[in-house]
């Protein structure tokens, strides 16, 4: 499924290139200036303020964070200009922590066992999007500036894990101790995958430099307005706001 | 190119500071940051908000501790001799869920100057909430456990019960009219024991508390073990019962209603639960014989612990008692649990029913104590053996194998001991 959307996104770029002289040059688009970047998104869903109960990052294993984008940039004055994207990414997450009395609950099948848990914790996310990001652009030398909100629409959410080699507080931290083991069948799952949202809004600020005629390298921060679930979603304390550091290589078409 | 080179270098940097947020990596990081400041002024805007970024993610100081558990109790005497039967008995072991300790001891022990040693939670207080500093032989003292971070605290009673001097009736009966819904949490049933003084005591257990964490929407007339309309008055209903999707998760898909003299220690339930049942409490009698009246039907279809269904094999109940010797030759206290109940060393005599029939009928059963060596009188007398006596609905429900839906309901047992001359 992933893969098929990847080669039709690639087919579609190609495509661009080919018909991008014809099209996409008349009228109040004369002007427009075409790009393609494929980077990688480093970085997490994480509370902004991070909680005291979260006491050590063990593991943070890189997932396969691809963003592949296309984009379009019309100059407004010399050195301003618009620049609108559609980009095709995943802002995925494998983390392993150490937690030290963290509110947690596990729900399956309408039943749900939750209270304070000291251990580790394993978390998993996958995240495929498409993003449309709206940038006003700023340039200087061979260096363009970018700043502006985007709207992602997800059609991949995953969010699991589980909590090992530690002990649950039923309830509270008075409750009934339960050791958890590490084994598959000695841990706790939980699984918050259909508590995602579908759509994020959030800003896109970044650098593009041209280090030569059609290739260059950029860099963007991304910064969610909200967390990765929904907001009624209580289960997990903090609310976990997708950030992210993209980093890449674009290629204009002149 | 330089500039990219110090780029990956910042963020191998910056992963090192997410990991170990040391004052050693952030120094790094700042050395490379000002490198880069140095070359391209024109990335300071990215770079100022990776560095806030990161700020904002810093870990915080780790809490104070919040559990407020009492783990053991230490006796310290100046007559150790004539208060404990063992030298062993000077030390209780609470389980997390258990809201009070009770040394047996000695009929007529000297209860002066007598001095307990707490374990308790680290960073958490003890105080004695009951005046006065001495103990009286049966009455609870009373104790609070406040946690490190002062927000939690747990109340414990803390009793000292001498041996009774009452005669011990040579037949030892278990009606199971004593019950109530757990009292702090109110989800499950739980049994007593009625005391020679008509007090109540703590000396059964089940794997209710297990089941609640598979199960916790459970009403506690579903729960595996439940009471119910008896031969007379109340009975015992053990039902081995389906443990849901957490059961499924744990691989621990079915619970069989079990009921025995000992401890369920919930916090081994999920990691290892063949040590969660921890069967027996001491004993000074020598039995002879177990009986009382059953009813029992199997489940429909016979599990294995993966769910699967073994075609041909019936489910069956299963009702033992075991007498074995509560100290190995090292002197170490034991107590047998789930995969040594029936084949431990240490065992001495097992009354164990053959079959049980299914039956919708109250129907009599009988079994005799078949003894495989001696009785030591003397450890005997001073509580050297410890008995278990053990209900279950699914005979291998240890091993999360049985039929769901099997049924053994128990009343009017009988343990007979000889008399003492």
């Amino acid at each position: 499924m992933k893969r098929s959307i990847i080669i039709a996104i690639v087919a579609l770029m190609a495509a661009t290139v080919v018909q991008a002289q014809n099209i996409f040059h008349k009228g109040i688009l004369a002007d427009v200036e075409y790009g393609a970047r494929v980077g990688y998104n480093i970085g997490g869903s994480a509370p902004l303020n991070m909680p005291a109960s979260i006491r050590k990052l063990n593991k943070f294993p890189l997932t396969p964070n691809i963003a592949f984008g296309l984009n379009a940039e019309k100059p407004l004055t010399n050195d301003f200009g618009l620049m609108v994207g559609l980009r095709f990414e995943n802002k995925g997450m494998s983390t392993d922590c150490t937690v030290k009395n963290y509110k947690m609950e596990m729900v399956k099948g309408g039943e749900k066992l939750g209270g304070v848990f000291t251990g580790k914790v394993v978390t998993k996310a996958t995240e495929w999007m498409f993003t449309l990001p709206i940038q006003a652009t700023y340039h200087y030398k061979k260096v363009t500036f970018k700043a502006g909100p985007y709207v992602s629409y997800l059609t991949g959410r995953e969010f699991y894990g589980w909590a090992y080699d530690g002990y649950l507080r039923v309830d509270d931290p008075t409750g009934a101790k339960v050791m958890l083991g590490t084994s598959a069948d000695e841990r706790g799952e939980y699984d918050f995958s259909s508590d995602m949202r579908r759509w994020h809004v959030g800003v896109d600020v970044g650098v593009d430099w041209a280090f030569s005629k059609r290739f260059g390298a950029y860099a963007d921060v991304t910064c969610g307005f909200h967390g990765i679930h929904k907001s009624d979603f209580k289960t997990i304390e903090q609310t976990l706001v997708p950030i992210y550091g993209t980093i890449g290589v674009t290629y204009a078409f002149h | 190119m330089r500039f990219w080179a110090l780029f990956a270098k910042l963020l191998v940097s910056l992963q090192l500071v997410w990991k170990t947020a040391s004052v050693h990596t952030i120094a790094k990081l700042i050395i490379i940051i000002k490198k880069i400041m140095q070359k391209q002024y024109i990335t300071r805007l990215f770079l100022g908000l990776m560095v806030l970024l990161l700020v904002s993610s810093c870990m915080k100081d780790e809490p104070l501790n919040a559990e407020c558990d009492l783990e053991q109790v230490i006796l310290h005497t100046p007559h150790a001799d004539e208060v404990f039967f063992n030298r062993t008995d000077s030390s209780k072991t609470l389980l997390y869920t258990d809201h009070e300790a009770v040394f047996n001891v000695r009929k007529n022990a000297p209860l002066d100057g007598i001095v307990l040693k707490f374990k308790i939670t680290e960073g958490a207080t003890i105080e004695r909430l009951t005046e006065g500093t001495g103990f009286q032989a049966d009455v609870p003292v009373s104790y609070r456990v406040t946690s490190q971070d002062g927000q939690w605290h747990r109340d414990y009673k803390i009793t000292i019960s001498p041996e009774p001097t009452h005669i011990i009736s040579s037949e030892l009966k278990y009606d199971f009219e004593n019950f109530e819904l757990d009292p702090i949490l109110g989800k499950y049933y739980i049994w007593h024991n009625e005391k020679l003084d008509g007090t109540f005591g703590n000396d059964w257990a089940t794997g209710n508390p297990g089941f609640r964490l598979s199960m916790p929407s459970t009403s506690a007339d579903k729960y595996p073990t439940a009471p119910i309309d008896g031969f007379d008055g109340k009975a015992l209903k053990l039902t081995t019962c389906d443990t849901g999707p957490f059961g499924v998760m744990a691989k621990k898909r079915l619970a069989a209603g079990n009921f025995f003299l000992g401890e369920f220690d919930v916090s081994q339930a999920l990691s290892d639960a063949m040590a969660a049942t921890r069967f027996g409490i001491p004993f000074n009698l020598e039995p002879v014989k177990l009986s009382g009246y059953y009813q029992y039907q199997p489940g429909p279809k016979f599990q294995d612990k993966d769910g699967k269904e073994v075609a041909g094999r019936v489910d069956e109940g299963s009702i033992y008692a075991v007498l074995y010797r509560n100290h190995d030759a090292q002197g170490n206290a034991v107590r047998l649990q789930g995969d040594n109940v029936l084949t431990s060393p240490l065992i001495v005599a097992i009354a164990k029913v053959k079959s049980l029939p299914p039956t919708n009928e109250w129907t009599p059963f009988e079994v005799a104590f078949v003894y495989k060596s001696e009785i030591d009188k003397t450890l005997l007398a001073n509580m050297g053996y410890n008995i278990a006596v053990v209900f279950s609905s699914s005979v291998d429900g240890a091993t999360f194998e049985g039929a769901i839906g099997s049924t053994l309901l128990v009343d009017k047992v009988r343990l007979t001991c000889q008399t003492e001359e």
